[in-house]
Protein backbone atom coordinates (compact mmCIF):
# COMPACT_ATOMS: atom_id res chain seq x y z
CA UNK A 1 0.00 0.00 0.00
CA UNK A 2 1.36 3.40 -0.86
CA UNK A 3 1.98 5.75 2.04
CA UNK A 4 -0.45 8.30 0.62
CA UNK A 5 -3.27 5.79 0.35
CA UNK A 6 -2.51 4.61 3.85
CA UNK A 7 -2.77 8.16 5.10
CA UNK A 8 -6.15 8.68 3.38
CA UNK A 9 -7.57 5.55 4.99
CA UNK A 10 -6.41 6.70 8.35
CA UNK A 11 -8.03 10.09 7.84
CA UNK A 12 -11.31 8.50 6.81
CA UNK A 13 -11.24 6.22 9.84
CA UNK A 14 -10.62 9.25 12.01
CA UNK A 15 -13.58 11.12 10.47
CA UNK A 16 -15.90 8.13 10.96
CA UNK A 17 -14.80 7.79 14.55
CA UNK A 18 -15.41 11.48 15.25
CA UNK A 19 -18.81 11.29 13.61
CA UNK A 20 -19.88 8.31 15.72
CA UNK A 21 -18.68 9.93 18.94
CA UNK A 22 -20.47 13.15 18.04
CA UNK A 23 -23.71 11.40 17.18
CA UNK A 24 -23.71 9.34 20.38
CA UNK A 25 -22.97 12.41 22.48
CA UNK A 26 -25.88 14.19 20.87
CA UNK A 27 -28.10 11.20 21.59
CA UNK A 28 -27.05 11.28 25.22
CA UNK A 29 -27.80 14.96 25.80
CA UNK A 30 -30.92 15.09 23.63
CA UNK A 31 -33.26 13.93 26.44
CA UNK A 32 -31.93 16.71 28.67
CA UNK A 33 -32.85 19.36 26.11
CA UNK A 34 -36.15 17.65 25.53
CA UNK A 35 -36.94 17.79 29.24
CA UNK A 36 -36.04 21.47 29.47
CA UNK A 37 -37.98 22.37 26.32
CA UNK A 38 -41.15 20.49 27.27
CA UNK A 39 -41.11 22.01 30.75
CA UNK A 40 -40.84 25.49 29.28
CA UNK A 41 -43.39 24.75 26.55
CA UNK A 42 -46.02 23.39 28.93
CA UNK A 43 -45.16 25.31 32.06
CA UNK A 44 -44.64 28.80 30.69
CA UNK A 45 -48.24 29.42 29.46
CA UNK A 46 -49.79 28.82 32.87
CA UNK A 47 -47.14 30.82 34.71
CA UNK A 48 -47.64 33.75 32.28
CA UNK A 49 -51.42 33.45 32.39
CA UNK A 50 -51.61 33.63 36.18
CA UNK A 51 -48.64 35.92 36.62
CA UNK A 52 -47.71 36.83 40.17
CA UNK A 53 -50.64 34.83 41.58
CA UNK A 54 -48.92 31.65 40.46
CA UNK A 55 -45.84 32.46 42.50
CA UNK A 56 -47.53 33.93 45.57
CA UNK A 57 -51.06 32.50 45.67
CA UNK A 58 -52.25 29.44 47.57
CA UNK A 59 -53.43 26.37 45.68
CA UNK A 60 -57.10 27.34 45.74
CA UNK A 61 -56.17 30.81 44.47
CA UNK A 62 -54.36 29.06 41.62
CA UNK A 63 -50.79 29.44 42.89
CA UNK A 64 -47.98 27.46 44.48
CA UNK A 65 -46.66 30.10 46.90
CA UNK A 66 -46.67 27.91 50.03
CA UNK A 67 -44.86 25.13 48.15
CA UNK A 68 -42.12 27.52 47.02
CA UNK A 69 -41.66 28.84 50.55
CA UNK A 70 -41.78 25.25 51.82
CA UNK A 71 -39.00 24.19 49.45
CA UNK A 72 -36.84 27.16 50.43
CA UNK A 73 -37.52 26.49 54.11
CA UNK A 74 -36.71 22.78 53.83
CA UNK A 75 -33.53 23.44 51.85
CA UNK A 76 -32.35 26.08 54.30
CA UNK A 77 -33.12 23.94 57.35
CA UNK A 78 -31.49 20.89 55.79
CA UNK A 79 -28.36 22.93 55.07
CA UNK A 80 -28.24 24.30 58.61
CA UNK A 81 -28.56 20.79 60.06
CA UNK A 82 -26.31 19.00 57.59
CA UNK A 83 -23.54 21.47 56.82
CA UNK A 84 -21.56 21.49 60.09
CA UNK A 85 -21.63 17.70 60.37
CA UNK A 86 -20.77 17.23 56.73
CA UNK A 87 -17.88 19.67 56.84
CA UNK A 88 -16.39 18.05 59.93
CA UNK A 89 -16.84 14.54 58.50
CA UNK A 90 -15.12 15.62 55.27
CA UNK A 91 -12.27 17.28 57.17
CA UNK A 92 -11.87 14.14 59.28
CA UNK A 93 -11.73 11.85 56.25
CA UNK A 94 -9.14 14.20 54.74
CA UNK A 95 -6.91 14.43 57.80
CA UNK A 96 -6.97 10.75 58.75
CA UNK A 97 -7.08 8.93 55.40
CA UNK A 98 -5.17 5.92 56.72
CA UNK A 99 -6.86 5.42 60.06
CA UNK A 100 -9.65 2.87 60.45
CA UNK A 101 -12.28 5.49 61.32
CA UNK A 102 -11.10 7.75 58.49
CA UNK A 103 -11.42 4.98 55.91
CA UNK A 104 -14.75 3.86 57.35
CA UNK A 105 -16.03 7.44 57.23
CA UNK A 106 -15.07 7.79 53.60
CA UNK A 107 -16.65 4.48 52.65
CA UNK A 108 -19.87 5.25 54.53
CA UNK A 109 -20.10 8.64 52.84
CA UNK A 110 -19.73 6.99 49.42
CA UNK A 111 -22.52 4.55 50.33
CA UNK A 112 -24.74 7.35 51.65
CA UNK A 113 -24.22 9.18 48.36
CA UNK A 114 -25.94 6.36 46.49
CA UNK A 115 -28.39 5.38 49.22
CA UNK A 116 -32.03 5.02 48.10
CA UNK A 117 -33.54 8.26 49.28
CA UNK A 118 -36.93 6.77 50.11
CA UNK A 119 -35.26 4.69 52.80
CA UNK A 120 -34.01 7.90 54.38
CA UNK A 121 -37.64 9.04 54.41
CA UNK A 122 -38.88 5.90 56.16
CA UNK A 123 -36.01 6.12 58.65
CA UNK A 124 -36.88 9.68 59.64
CA UNK A 125 -40.55 8.75 59.81
CA UNK A 126 -39.58 6.10 62.33
CA UNK A 127 -37.39 8.27 64.53
CA UNK A 128 -39.19 11.62 64.31
CA UNK A 129 -42.63 11.62 62.69
CA UNK A 130 -44.12 8.74 64.71
CA UNK A 131 -42.81 9.95 68.11
CA UNK A 132 -43.94 13.52 67.36
CA UNK A 133 -47.27 12.30 66.07
CA UNK A 134 -47.16 14.70 63.12
CA UNK A 135 -45.43 15.40 59.85
CA UNK A 136 -43.21 18.44 60.12
CA UNK A 137 -40.76 20.69 58.31
CA UNK A 138 -38.17 19.53 60.82
CA UNK A 139 -38.64 15.87 59.85
CA UNK A 140 -38.49 16.74 56.14
CA UNK A 141 -35.38 18.83 56.68
CA UNK A 142 -33.70 16.06 58.67
CA UNK A 143 -34.33 13.59 55.87
CA UNK A 144 -32.92 16.07 53.34
CA UNK A 145 -29.96 16.82 55.61
CA UNK A 146 -29.05 13.13 55.55
CA UNK A 147 -29.00 13.30 51.76
CA UNK A 148 -27.08 16.58 51.65
CA UNK A 149 -24.41 15.47 54.12
CA UNK A 150 -22.50 12.99 51.95
CA UNK A 151 -22.36 15.43 49.02
CA UNK A 152 -20.88 18.21 51.11
CA UNK A 153 -18.57 15.84 52.99
CA UNK A 154 -17.22 14.10 49.88
CA UNK A 155 -16.67 17.41 48.07
CA UNK A 156 -14.99 18.87 51.16
CA UNK A 157 -12.66 15.90 51.44
CA UNK A 158 -11.80 15.98 47.74
CA UNK A 159 -11.29 19.74 47.62
CA UNK A 160 -8.96 19.53 50.61
CA UNK A 161 -7.04 16.60 49.17
CA UNK A 162 -6.37 18.64 46.02
CA UNK A 163 -4.45 21.31 47.91
CA UNK A 164 -0.76 20.53 47.36
CA UNK A 165 1.11 19.19 50.36
CA UNK A 166 3.47 22.14 50.34
CA UNK A 167 0.73 24.46 51.69
CA UNK A 168 0.02 22.12 54.55
CA UNK A 169 3.72 21.98 55.35
CA UNK A 170 3.88 25.77 55.05
CA UNK A 171 1.30 25.98 57.82
CA UNK A 172 3.12 23.50 60.04
CA UNK A 173 6.43 25.25 59.42
CA UNK A 174 4.94 28.42 60.95
CA UNK A 175 4.07 26.55 64.12
CA UNK A 176 0.41 25.77 63.38
CA UNK A 177 -1.31 22.95 65.20
CA UNK A 178 -3.12 20.28 63.21
CA UNK A 179 -6.48 21.98 63.72
CA UNK A 180 -5.09 25.36 62.69
CA UNK A 181 -3.65 23.89 59.50
CA UNK A 182 -7.00 22.34 58.58
CA UNK A 183 -9.28 25.22 59.48
CA UNK A 184 -7.09 28.23 58.71
CA UNK A 185 -4.95 27.08 55.79
CA UNK A 186 -6.57 24.15 54.01
CA UNK A 187 -10.20 25.24 54.40
CA UNK A 188 -9.40 28.71 53.10
CA UNK A 189 -7.60 27.34 50.08
CA UNK A 190 -10.24 24.70 49.38
CA UNK A 191 -13.20 27.01 49.89
CA UNK A 192 -14.31 27.02 46.26
CA UNK A 193 -14.47 23.23 46.10
CA UNK A 194 -16.28 23.10 49.43
CA UNK A 195 -18.74 25.78 48.31
CA UNK A 196 -19.37 23.81 45.11
CA UNK A 197 -20.20 20.76 47.21
CA UNK A 198 -22.61 22.78 49.35
CA UNK A 199 -24.40 24.19 46.29
CA UNK A 200 -24.61 20.79 44.61
CA UNK A 201 -25.98 19.30 47.80
CA UNK A 202 -28.55 22.10 48.08
CA UNK A 203 -29.59 21.76 44.44
CA UNK A 204 -29.96 18.03 44.95
CA UNK A 205 -32.15 18.25 48.06
CA UNK A 206 -34.26 21.12 46.71
CA UNK A 207 -35.50 18.75 44.02
CA UNK A 208 -35.96 15.63 46.16
CA UNK A 209 -39.40 14.04 46.48
CA UNK A 210 -39.04 10.58 47.98
CA UNK A 211 -37.58 11.55 51.37
CA UNK A 212 -40.42 14.02 51.87
CA UNK A 213 -43.24 11.57 51.19
CA UNK A 214 -43.41 10.30 54.76
CA UNK A 215 -41.95 13.27 56.55
CA UNK A 216 -43.05 16.72 55.34
CA UNK A 217 -46.78 16.11 55.02
CA UNK A 218 -47.66 18.86 52.54
CA UNK A 219 -49.17 22.31 53.03
CA UNK A 220 -50.54 24.27 50.10
CA UNK A 221 -53.40 26.45 51.36
CA UNK A 222 -51.48 28.52 53.91
CA UNK A 223 -47.85 29.59 54.19
CA UNK A 224 -45.71 27.54 56.56
CA UNK A 225 -44.68 29.36 59.75
CA UNK A 226 -43.70 26.68 62.24
CA UNK A 227 -40.95 24.14 61.54
CA UNK A 228 -42.67 21.70 63.89
CA UNK A 229 -45.77 21.60 61.69
CA UNK A 230 -46.30 20.06 58.24
CA UNK A 231 -44.85 21.85 55.25
CA UNK A 232 -45.20 21.59 51.48
CA UNK A 233 -42.55 21.41 48.78
CA UNK A 234 -42.63 21.91 45.02
CA UNK A 235 -41.60 18.34 44.05
CA UNK A 236 -44.08 16.91 46.54
CA UNK A 237 -46.83 19.13 45.10
CA UNK A 238 -45.99 18.05 41.56
CA UNK A 239 -46.18 14.42 42.66
CA UNK A 240 -49.61 14.99 44.22
CA UNK A 241 -51.03 17.04 41.33
CA UNK A 242 -49.94 14.60 38.62
CA UNK A 243 -52.01 11.88 40.29
CA UNK A 244 -55.17 14.01 40.10
CA UNK A 245 -57.50 13.50 37.13
CA UNK A 246 -58.06 17.24 36.66
CA UNK A 247 -56.48 18.91 33.62
CA UNK A 248 -56.03 22.13 35.59
CA UNK A 249 -54.02 20.30 38.23
CA UNK A 250 -51.77 18.96 35.48
CA UNK A 251 -51.23 22.48 34.19
CA UNK A 252 -50.28 23.69 37.64
CA UNK A 253 -47.89 20.75 37.91
CA UNK A 254 -46.15 21.86 34.67
CA UNK A 255 -45.95 25.41 35.97
CA UNK A 256 -44.53 24.15 39.26
CA UNK A 257 -41.98 22.12 37.27
CA UNK A 258 -40.83 25.28 35.54
CA UNK A 259 -40.41 27.07 38.88
CA UNK A 260 -38.52 24.02 40.18
CA UNK A 261 -36.24 24.12 37.15
CA UNK A 262 -35.57 27.82 37.66
CA UNK A 263 -34.71 27.31 41.34
CA UNK A 264 -32.45 24.40 40.41
CA UNK A 265 -30.64 26.39 37.73
CA UNK A 266 -30.36 29.39 40.04
CA UNK A 267 -28.39 27.23 42.46
CA UNK A 268 -26.45 25.40 39.76
CA UNK A 269 -25.36 28.07 37.30
CA UNK A 270 -23.23 29.99 39.81
CA UNK A 271 -21.29 26.76 40.34
CA UNK A 272 -20.33 26.69 36.68
CA UNK A 273 -19.64 30.35 36.13
CA UNK A 274 -18.80 32.44 39.17
CA UNK A 275 -16.79 29.71 40.86
CA UNK A 276 -14.14 29.45 38.19
CA UNK A 277 -10.87 28.62 39.88
CA UNK A 278 -8.68 31.67 40.10
CA UNK A 279 -6.06 29.84 42.10
CA UNK A 280 -3.16 28.68 40.00
CA UNK A 281 -1.56 25.84 41.87
CA UNK B 1 34.85 31.51 68.38
CA UNK B 2 31.41 31.33 66.84
CA UNK B 3 28.65 29.84 68.94
CA UNK B 4 27.00 26.58 67.85
CA UNK B 5 23.25 27.22 67.47
CA UNK B 6 22.16 23.74 66.39
CA UNK B 7 23.96 20.47 66.25
CA UNK B 8 23.09 16.95 65.18
CA UNK B 9 24.59 13.94 66.93
CA UNK B 10 24.62 10.52 65.27
CA UNK B 11 21.43 11.35 63.39
CA UNK B 12 20.00 8.37 61.51
CA UNK B 13 16.76 8.34 59.57
CA UNK B 14 14.76 5.57 57.90
CA UNK B 15 11.87 5.74 55.45
CA UNK B 16 10.28 2.41 56.32
CA UNK B 17 13.08 -0.11 55.83
CA UNK B 18 15.26 2.17 53.76
CA UNK B 19 17.88 4.15 55.60
CA UNK B 20 18.21 7.69 54.23
CA UNK B 21 20.59 9.34 56.69
CA UNK B 22 23.65 7.72 58.29
CA UNK B 23 25.22 9.03 61.49
CA UNK B 24 25.16 12.71 60.65
CA UNK B 25 27.19 14.91 63.00
CA UNK B 26 26.96 18.50 61.92
CA UNK B 27 27.31 21.78 63.79
CA UNK B 28 25.33 24.82 62.66
CA UNK B 29 26.90 28.09 63.74
CA UNK B 30 24.89 31.03 65.01
CA UNK B 31 24.24 33.90 62.58
CA UNK B 32 26.11 32.14 59.81
CA UNK B 33 24.89 30.63 56.57
CA UNK B 34 25.43 26.92 56.28
CA UNK B 35 24.95 25.46 52.80
CA UNK B 36 24.04 21.81 52.28
CA UNK B 37 25.16 20.56 48.87
CA UNK B 38 25.13 17.22 47.12
CA UNK B 39 23.49 15.37 44.24
CA UNK B 40 19.71 14.73 44.15
CA UNK B 41 18.58 12.12 46.62
CA UNK B 42 21.65 12.48 48.84
CA UNK B 43 19.50 13.29 51.88
CA UNK B 44 20.17 17.00 52.24
CA UNK B 45 16.49 18.02 52.16
CA UNK B 46 15.60 15.13 54.46
CA UNK B 47 18.29 16.33 56.83
CA UNK B 48 16.97 19.90 56.69
CA UNK B 49 13.48 18.71 57.55
CA UNK B 50 14.81 16.97 60.65
CA UNK B 51 15.81 20.36 62.04
CA UNK B 52 12.20 21.54 62.45
CA UNK B 53 10.71 18.05 62.80
CA UNK B 54 8.74 18.40 59.58
CA UNK B 55 9.51 14.75 58.89
CA UNK B 56 7.16 13.94 61.79
CA UNK B 57 4.31 14.44 59.31
CA UNK B 58 5.48 11.67 57.02
CA UNK B 59 4.26 8.19 57.93
CA UNK B 60 6.81 5.42 58.58
CA UNK B 61 9.72 7.75 59.23
CA UNK B 62 11.96 6.66 62.09
CA UNK B 63 14.66 8.89 63.52
CA UNK B 64 17.50 8.05 65.90
CA UNK B 65 20.13 10.32 67.39
CA UNK B 66 19.88 13.87 68.62
CA UNK B 67 19.24 17.29 67.17
CA UNK B 68 20.26 19.96 69.64
CA UNK B 69 18.93 23.50 69.60
CA UNK B 70 20.81 25.62 72.14
CA UNK B 71 21.95 22.36 73.69
CA UNK B 72 18.44 20.89 74.08
CA UNK B 73 17.40 17.82 72.06
CA UNK B 74 14.35 18.82 69.99
CA UNK B 75 13.23 15.18 69.79
CA UNK B 76 12.85 14.96 73.58
CA UNK B 77 9.35 14.07 74.74
CA UNK B 78 8.80 17.34 76.60
CA UNK B 79 9.47 19.52 73.53
CA UNK B 80 6.47 21.42 72.16
CA UNK B 81 6.86 20.83 68.43
CA UNK B 82 4.68 23.84 67.52
CA UNK B 83 6.83 26.11 69.68
CA UNK B 84 9.94 24.54 68.09
CA UNK B 85 8.72 25.34 64.58
CA UNK B 86 8.16 28.92 65.67
CA UNK B 87 11.84 29.08 66.63
CA UNK B 88 13.02 27.24 63.52
CA UNK B 89 11.27 28.71 60.47
CA UNK B 90 11.30 27.36 56.94
CA UNK B 91 11.17 28.54 53.34
CA UNK B 92 10.30 25.96 50.71
CA UNK B 93 11.52 25.06 47.25
CA UNK B 94 8.39 26.29 45.52
CA UNK B 95 6.89 29.55 46.78
CA UNK B 96 3.80 28.57 48.77
CA UNK B 97 1.95 31.72 49.81
CA UNK B 98 -1.54 30.98 51.10
CA UNK B 99 -4.51 32.02 48.96
CA UNK B 100 -5.13 35.19 50.94
CA UNK B 101 -3.94 38.78 50.90
CA UNK B 102 -0.28 39.77 51.18
CA UNK B 103 -1.02 41.27 54.59
CA UNK B 104 -2.82 38.17 55.86
CA UNK B 105 0.02 35.95 54.70
CA UNK B 106 2.60 37.84 56.73
CA UNK B 107 0.24 38.29 59.68
CA UNK B 108 -0.70 34.60 59.59
CA UNK B 109 2.08 33.34 61.88
CA UNK B 110 1.81 36.13 64.47
CA UNK B 111 -1.97 35.63 64.58
CA UNK B 112 -1.57 31.88 65.08
CA UNK B 113 0.69 32.63 67.99
CA UNK B 114 -1.85 34.89 69.62
CA UNK B 115 -1.17 38.46 68.48
CA UNK B 116 -4.51 40.13 67.81
CA UNK B 117 -3.80 43.85 68.18
CA UNK B 118 -4.18 45.49 64.78
CA UNK B 119 -1.48 48.11 65.35
CA UNK B 120 1.02 45.52 66.49
CA UNK B 121 0.22 43.33 63.48
CA UNK B 122 0.62 46.32 61.14
CA UNK B 123 4.05 46.94 62.62
CA UNK B 124 5.15 43.31 62.28
CA UNK B 125 3.90 43.11 58.68
CA UNK B 126 5.75 46.26 57.68
CA UNK B 127 8.91 45.15 59.49
CA UNK B 128 8.88 41.66 57.96
CA UNK B 129 8.18 42.92 54.44
CA UNK B 130 10.99 45.47 54.76
CA UNK B 131 13.35 42.77 56.03
CA UNK B 132 12.39 40.61 53.05
CA UNK B 133 13.03 43.54 50.66
CA UNK B 134 9.47 43.42 49.39
CA UNK B 135 7.90 46.40 51.17
CA UNK B 136 8.54 48.99 48.47
CA UNK B 137 6.97 46.81 45.79
CA UNK B 138 3.79 45.93 47.69
CA UNK B 139 3.17 48.66 50.27
CA UNK B 140 0.27 50.13 48.28
CA UNK B 141 -1.44 46.82 47.63
CA UNK B 142 -1.18 44.90 50.87
CA UNK B 143 -4.72 43.64 50.47
CA UNK B 144 -4.17 42.18 47.04
CA UNK B 145 -4.19 38.39 46.75
CA UNK B 146 -0.69 37.06 47.28
CA UNK B 147 -1.07 34.69 44.34
CA UNK B 148 -1.08 37.66 41.95
CA UNK B 149 2.58 38.35 42.76
CA UNK B 150 5.42 37.11 40.56
CA UNK B 151 7.33 33.97 41.56
CA UNK B 152 10.28 35.92 42.97
CA UNK B 153 7.97 38.23 44.92
CA UNK B 154 6.03 35.22 46.23
CA UNK B 155 9.23 33.68 47.52
CA UNK B 156 10.24 36.91 49.26
CA UNK B 157 6.72 37.01 50.71
CA UNK B 158 7.27 33.50 52.06
CA UNK B 159 10.50 34.69 53.64
CA UNK B 160 8.63 37.64 55.18
CA UNK B 161 5.97 35.24 56.43
CA UNK B 162 8.62 33.00 57.98
CA UNK B 163 10.50 35.79 59.75
CA UNK B 164 7.29 37.47 60.97
CA UNK B 165 7.14 34.90 63.78
CA UNK B 166 10.70 35.94 64.75
CA UNK B 167 12.43 32.60 64.41
CA UNK B 168 16.01 32.08 65.53
CA UNK B 169 16.93 29.71 62.72
CA UNK B 170 15.75 29.88 59.13
CA UNK B 171 15.78 26.73 57.01
CA UNK B 172 15.70 27.21 53.25
CA UNK B 173 15.06 24.26 50.97
CA UNK B 174 16.39 25.21 47.52
CA UNK B 175 14.69 28.58 47.82
CA UNK B 176 15.72 29.80 44.38
CA UNK B 177 15.41 26.68 42.25
CA UNK B 178 12.03 27.80 40.86
CA UNK B 179 13.13 31.39 40.22
CA UNK B 180 14.75 33.36 37.40
CA UNK B 181 18.34 34.66 37.76
CA UNK B 182 17.36 38.19 38.81
CA UNK B 183 14.97 36.99 41.50
CA UNK B 184 17.64 34.50 42.57
CA UNK B 185 20.15 37.28 42.99
CA UNK B 186 17.70 39.27 45.13
CA UNK B 187 17.06 36.28 47.38
CA UNK B 188 20.79 35.68 47.74
CA UNK B 189 21.41 39.29 48.74
CA UNK B 190 18.57 38.94 51.17
CA UNK B 191 20.09 35.81 52.71
CA UNK B 192 23.37 37.58 53.38
CA UNK B 193 21.47 40.47 54.92
CA UNK B 194 19.32 38.17 57.07
CA UNK B 195 22.38 36.27 58.33
CA UNK B 196 23.20 39.34 60.45
CA UNK B 197 20.27 38.39 62.70
CA UNK B 198 19.46 34.79 61.91
CA UNK B 199 21.12 31.44 61.66
CA UNK B 200 20.48 30.17 58.14
CA UNK B 201 20.69 26.66 56.72
CA UNK B 202 20.20 26.46 52.97
CA UNK B 203 19.90 23.44 50.72
CA UNK B 204 21.08 24.21 47.22
CA UNK B 205 21.81 22.48 43.95
CA UNK B 206 23.62 25.51 42.76
CA UNK B 207 27.31 25.34 43.60
CA UNK B 208 27.92 29.00 42.75
CA UNK B 209 25.15 29.93 45.12
CA UNK B 210 26.73 27.94 47.93
CA UNK B 211 30.12 29.54 47.32
CA UNK B 212 28.63 33.04 46.96
CA UNK B 213 26.47 33.17 50.04
CA UNK B 214 27.51 30.60 52.61
CA UNK B 215 30.03 30.69 55.44
CA UNK B 216 30.08 26.92 55.93
CA UNK B 217 29.38 24.11 53.51
CA UNK B 218 28.39 20.52 54.14
CA UNK B 219 28.67 17.99 51.34
CA UNK B 220 26.24 15.05 51.42
CA UNK B 221 26.42 11.86 49.37
CA UNK B 222 24.17 8.83 49.59
CA UNK B 223 22.82 9.84 52.99
CA UNK B 224 26.24 10.41 54.51
CA UNK B 225 27.97 13.64 55.45
CA UNK B 226 31.20 13.42 53.47
CA UNK B 227 32.81 16.70 54.38
CA UNK B 228 32.04 19.82 56.38
CA UNK B 229 34.07 22.98 56.70
CA UNK B 230 34.34 26.66 55.94
CA UNK B 231 33.01 27.29 52.46
CA UNK B 232 36.31 28.61 51.19
CA UNK B 233 38.14 25.51 52.32
CA UNK B 234 35.52 23.16 50.85
CA UNK B 235 35.63 24.83 47.46
CA UNK B 236 39.34 25.64 47.21
CA UNK B 237 40.88 22.83 49.16
CA UNK B 238 38.53 19.88 49.62
CA UNK B 239 39.95 17.10 51.75
CA UNK B 240 37.92 14.24 50.30
CA UNK B 241 38.07 12.95 46.76
CA UNK B 242 34.25 12.74 46.48
CA UNK B 243 33.90 16.41 47.42
CA UNK B 244 36.50 17.39 44.87
CA UNK B 245 34.77 15.32 42.17
CA UNK B 246 31.40 16.88 42.93
CA UNK B 247 32.39 20.53 43.15
CA UNK B 248 34.57 20.31 40.09
CA UNK B 249 31.58 18.92 38.24
CA UNK B 250 32.89 15.44 37.56
CA UNK B 251 29.56 13.97 38.68
CA UNK B 252 26.21 14.92 40.18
Amino acid sequence: MSPIKHKTIRMIKDKIFLFIVGALTLLAILPLFHIIISIIEKGLPIVLERGLTFITGTLSEGGIGPAIVGTLMLTALATIIGLPLAFLAGAYAYEFPNSFIGRATKMLLQIMLEFPTILVGTFVMGILVIPMGTFSALAGALALALILTPYVAVYTEEAMAEIPRIYKEGGYALGCTRAQVIFKVITKMAKKGILTGILIGMAKVAGETAPLLFTAGGLYEVYPTNPLEPVGAIPLLIYTLVQSPSIEDHQIAWGASLIMLIIFLAIFIPIRYSLKDDIKL
Amino acid sequence: MTKIKMETKNLNLWYGEKQALFDINLPIYEKKITALIGPSGCGKSTFLRCLNRLNDLIPNVRIEGEVLLDGKNIYDKDVDVYELRKRVGMVFQKPNPFAMSIYDNVAFGPRIHGIKDKKELDKIVEWALKKAALWDEVKDELHKNALSLSGGQQQRLCIARAIAVKPEVLLMDEPTSALDPISTLKIEELMVELAKDYTIVVVTHNMQQASRVSDYTAFFLMGKLIEFGETEQIFLNPQKKETDDYISGRFG
